[in-house]
């Protein structure tokens, strides 16, 4: 009887391999993912899924959008740079590149990357309330001159492209960087937000990301930072126009990792060149008012070598530096809380129940915990070379076994060997064929 | 208005491609709530480029809907698992699971099912009509004011805790330092990163919430084999899902009213969504029982209340996002894109020029709460076929379902350890009786909290005046301090009885 289930078992277990075994030969044969350093919903994260959709129509395969986001963008940046150059994971690279490591977050730079594609330019704008009393670019400069420090700006963080547009405007016109007070508002739908309440006195942001205020008079928008007035934003100044020789633009672009085989490269270049010529390509960011500027692999990466120099001048210059040393330094908050922390401490100690007393439920044995714990640890360490099926199969074994501490041989090939193996395949259909979550696929494909 | 609402009635309701849209998103967002780590974010995301090929109406009745169900179907796991689906669900997880462990899960879910729709069907009503004007509330709004909102949210947890207050508390400055872990966001500087480049990204709140709660329950099953092998939460429960519900509500209209206009407020304001609208109303509720000790330990008014809110507080999040094309959280920022799409562009003029689109969307919230409860009513169904399996085999399968779920929200390994990481903070909290929820809480406000106050010091250049200058932020402080002076008074009479 346990010898026929387990012979079922083994049978089932061998036609799981047959079909998920895959010979690599040509590429694209596996899913390939497609890492955005911003979170869903923002304006990277729609133009990275609209080049995920028309590379998976060019490809064939599927292409999964991963949002790996946090730190500014290093984290994505990072991911980007460092994953293996297999051409099954693609990046798509912002203007932050040209400034983390300036700013010494990261050692990530342009050049540990392969560019394929610049896909949009968006230059930076100067926004203020319709009741403002500034009117022009010349009167916003002397206001800023005149009470430095009281004209509240923001758009990002800290730091950011538009900060540094901002600071860069005014050191080019001799003025101090540090004139303008920057509140540090991450993103430009909360400094919008802030503009309105009354809490600053103008923002500087790309124009699609404050379109619906323009359009309805609530904003005006004193010049935008470009050589030439924007498609779609005509009646928008250019900063040239108003003798301001200064432009700066944010961008996004396709790459992959450094290191990636030739005839690979080559297969996604042609893709992207065609996707760079489509009409889909170029509808999508016309109604979404992104400024489409399609630049090949030679040319970005020249885009990306000038422009590092631009803001190697900016970030690395005395005035920003100087105003990196914030009076409110980042410690100061946690500093602020960590003492709360140790006050209650110090309160719980007084009111008489220090917190080992009272300990919760019934005590029970600490070795199931750390098994399970380990049992997850394992997970970690084989996933990314055995495959999610075997790997998670394996750990549900082990914590079956602890959870039921049962090890007998009926119990064991009978249920718990099968049902995790079941059980896994399941959860791999459901999450990585299903939802298109990137699943560990390990050696075997899956 | 009456002829563009009637405009969207008939697109709505006489479209049958919508009925069938509504009832196929239904099924998937219910589906994405249920599974710890996706979220609702996630299958909007996933959804969008089918949505080029689809009308306006449609494509935005499609993104409703998953949202709405997403959120009740968060309380599925958290009820029978311990694992919240969604944020909003960890307010009162403790309540439901404890609901569950005495084999009333039936009952909490019901609740959690009825009010959920409840809340849902009268946010959209409150909206519909009072849209326009409540966006301007959100310009009131500034940094200061903000930065009190987030207070208010933070003493919630601890009004809530049924930890006391100290411990409460205590949890609630954990969270938060575990929230400023990371790049600062205000300063772009790294604090406690130790020099690993994956903790620039701060602690991610999913994992570390799947780890809190779902992790630490199986963790603390492996201690004790023994009771793992009772199969002893069994029995479902009578089977009437909703009867008690009803009977629930009878006596609690008030309760609905209040929890639902709260909901509604803290939805229209971007950047406080349904998390922040559920631990509010379970705070409310539990400063206006007649029984205030139940909380946490299985109040099944807790658990109404708290889902009236946060299902209302969803419809909220789409007026900044119509009105001013700011979103009001991450699905929303998701349907700008959309709408931009679809050549709807969102600003002050939307419910004038595109009024019946906007009341469309409200009529498809309460198209989709109606569907809500029937799909609803089946996933419970299904769900509590989970109470069959022993707990032997069900904590295993919690386990692998919180690997896979802190993976997905990100892709990333280092999550996978995160949450193991916090599945130990959640069983040592539980022993030395720190709170959870508030810990929860404090990381998810924590990064937002902090940022307001920078913002605000920055703006003021220094002085701690720019907290009180303007008239609301004024009057929301008044209201926190008032909430703090009566916590303390409550600790200190506490102790003396005690």
């Amino acid at each position: 009887m346990n010898r026929t289930i387990f012979f079922r078992f083994c049978i089932g277990f061998l036609s799981l391999i047959a079909i998920g075994c895959q010979q690599d030969v040509v590429y694209p044969s596996q899913p390939i993912t497609l890492l955005c350093p911003w979170s869903a919903g923002g304006g990277t994260d729609r133009v990275s899924r609209q080049i995920a959709m028309q590379l998976e129509q060019s490809l064939g395969v599927p292409v999964n959008v991963i949002n790996a986001t946090g730190g500014s963008g290093v984290t994505g940046h990072t991911r980007g740079a460092q994953a293996r150059p297999d051409g099954y994971t693609l990046a798509m690279v912002t203007v932050e590149l040209n400034m983390l490591h300036w700013r010494g977050l990261t050692s990530i730079t342009y050049e540990d990357f392969e560019p394929l594609q610049l896909l949009n330019r968006d230059s930076a704008a100067i926004f203020v309330l319709d009741e403002s009393p500034i009117e022009t670019l010349d009167e916003l400069e002397v206001a800023i001159g005149e009470r430095p420090g009281e004209i509240k700006a923001s758009g990002t963080a800290a730091g950011g492209i538009w900060h540094v547009a901002v600071a860069g405007w005014l050191n080019s016109r001799g003025g101090d960087p540090t004139a303008a007070n920057w509140i540090s508002i991450n993103g430009a739908g909360p400094s919008v937000q802030e503009l309105n309440a009354g809490g600053l006195d103008f923002i500087c942001c790309s124009l699609p990301e404050v379109d619906a205020m323009l359009a309805s008079g609530a904003v005006r928008c004193l010049g935008v930072m470009a050589d030439q007035r924007i498609e779609g934003f005509e009646q928008v100044p250019t900063f040239k126009e108003q003798g301001h020789q200064w432009s700066l633009a944010g961008w996004r672009g396709l790459a992959v990792p450094i290191g990636l085989p030739e005839d690979r490269v080559e297969v996604l270049q042609s893709a992207m060149r065609s996707i760079g010529q489509s009409d889909e390509l170029r509808d999508f960011m016309m109604q979404a008012g992104f400024n489409l500027s399609i630049e090949g692999p030679e040319d970005f990466r020249a885009t990306l070598a000038s422009q590092d120099e631009i803001f190697e001048e900016v970030l690395t210059g005395p005035a920003f530096q100087s105003m990196q040393g914030d009076s409110f330094g980042p410690f100061v908050f946690p500093f602020i809380v960590g003492l709360a922390a140790c006050g209650l401490i110090v309160l719980m100690w007084i009111t008489g129940e220090s917190p080992q007393e009272n300990a919760g439920r019934g005590e029970g044995s600490i070795r199931g915990a750390i098994l399970t714990l380990s049992a997850c640890c394992f997970y970690l360490l084989v996933s990314e070379s055995l495959g999610f099926v075997l790997a998670v199969g394996l750990t549900l074994v082990v914590m079956l076994t602890v959870h039921g501490k049962v090890l007998d041989g009926s119990r064991f090939f009978r249920f718990s060997l099968p049902f995790s193996f079941v059980c896994s395949a399941v959860l791999y259909q459901l999450f990585a064929v299903g939802l298109r979550v990137p699943l560990p696929r390990g050696l075997l494909g899956w | 208005m009456l002829v563009d609402l009637q405009q969207a009635f008939e697109l709505v309701f006489l479209d049958p491609m919508i009925w069938l849209i509504v009832i196929g998103s239904a099924f998937y967002g219910v589906f994405l709530g249920a599974m710890p780590g996706l979220t609702a974010t996630m299958g909007v995301a996933l959804f969008v480029p089918i949505t080029f090929w689809m009308e306006p109406i449609p494509a935005l009745a499609a993104i409703v809907t998953m949202v709405a169900c997403a959120i009740f179907a968060g309380d599925i796991p958290t009820t029978l698992m311990r694992v919240p689906g969604t944020p909003a669900s960890a307010a009162y997880a403790d309540d439901a699971y404890a609901l569950a462990r005495r084999g009333e899960s039936d009952r909490a879910l019901g609740h959690s099912l009825w009010f959920s729709v409840c809340g849902g069907v009268l946010g959209a009503i409150i909206l519909m009509l009072m849209g326009s004007q409540l966006a301007k509330l959100a310009s009131w709004f500034s940094v200061a004011e903000y930065f009190w909102l987030y207070v208010l949210g933070l003493s919630c947890a601890v009004v809530v805790g049924k930890e006391g207050v100290i411990r409460s508390a205590f949890g609630l400055c954990v969270g938060i330092l575990f929230a400023n872990i990371g790049l600062s966001a205000v300063h772009g500087q790294a604090r406690f990163t130790f020099g690993h480049p994956e903790l620039f990204q701060g602690i991610n709140f999913i994992p570390a919430m799947i780890g809190l709660f779902g992790l630490s329950e199986v963790l603390r099953g492996a201690m004790q084999p023994g009771d793992a092998c009772d199969d002893q939460s069994g029995a479902a429960g009578d089977g009437r899902l909703l009867g008690g519900a009803l009977m629930t509500m009878k006596n609690r209209l008030p309760a609905w009213l209040r929890s639902s206009g709260i909901g509604s407020l803290i939805g229209v304001l971007p950047g406080a969504g349904a998390d922040m609208a559920a631990w509010v109303c379970v705070a409310v509720s539990k400063r206006f029982s007649r029984n205030p000790e139940g909380y946490g330990k299985g109040s099944i008014n807790g658990i109404a209340d708290a889902c009236a809110g946060n299902s209302s507080s969803l419809a909220g999040a789409w007026v900044p996002a119509l009105v001013f094309g700011i979103p009001g959280d991450s699905v929303t920022a998701i349907v700008i894109g959309v709408l931009y799409m679809k050549d709807l562009k969102p600003g002050p003029e939307i419910f004038e020029q595109q009024g019946s689109t906007v009341y469309s969307i409200y009529l498809i919230f309460l198209l989709a709460n109606f569907i809500l409860l029937p799909v609803g009513w089946l996933a419970i169904r299904l769900g509590r076929q989970v109470l069959r399996v022993p707990r032997a085999v069900l904590l295993p399968i919690v386990a692998v379902f919180c690997i896979v779920g802190s993976f997905a929200v990100n892709g990333s390994r280092f999550d996978i350890g995160l949450m193991m990481f916090f599945g130990v903070v959640g069983l040592v909290c539980e022993r030395v009786r720190v709170s959870i929820g508030a810990l929860v809480l404090g990381l998810i406000l924590g990064g937002p909290l902090e940022e307001r106050f920078v913002q605000t010091v920055t703006g003021s250049q220094g002085s701690l005046l720019g907290f009180v200058d303007r008239p609301a932020s004024f009057l929301l402080a008044i209201a926190c301090g008032v909430i703090w002076c009566r916590m303390v008074y409550v600790a200190t009479r506490q102790k003396s009885i005690g």
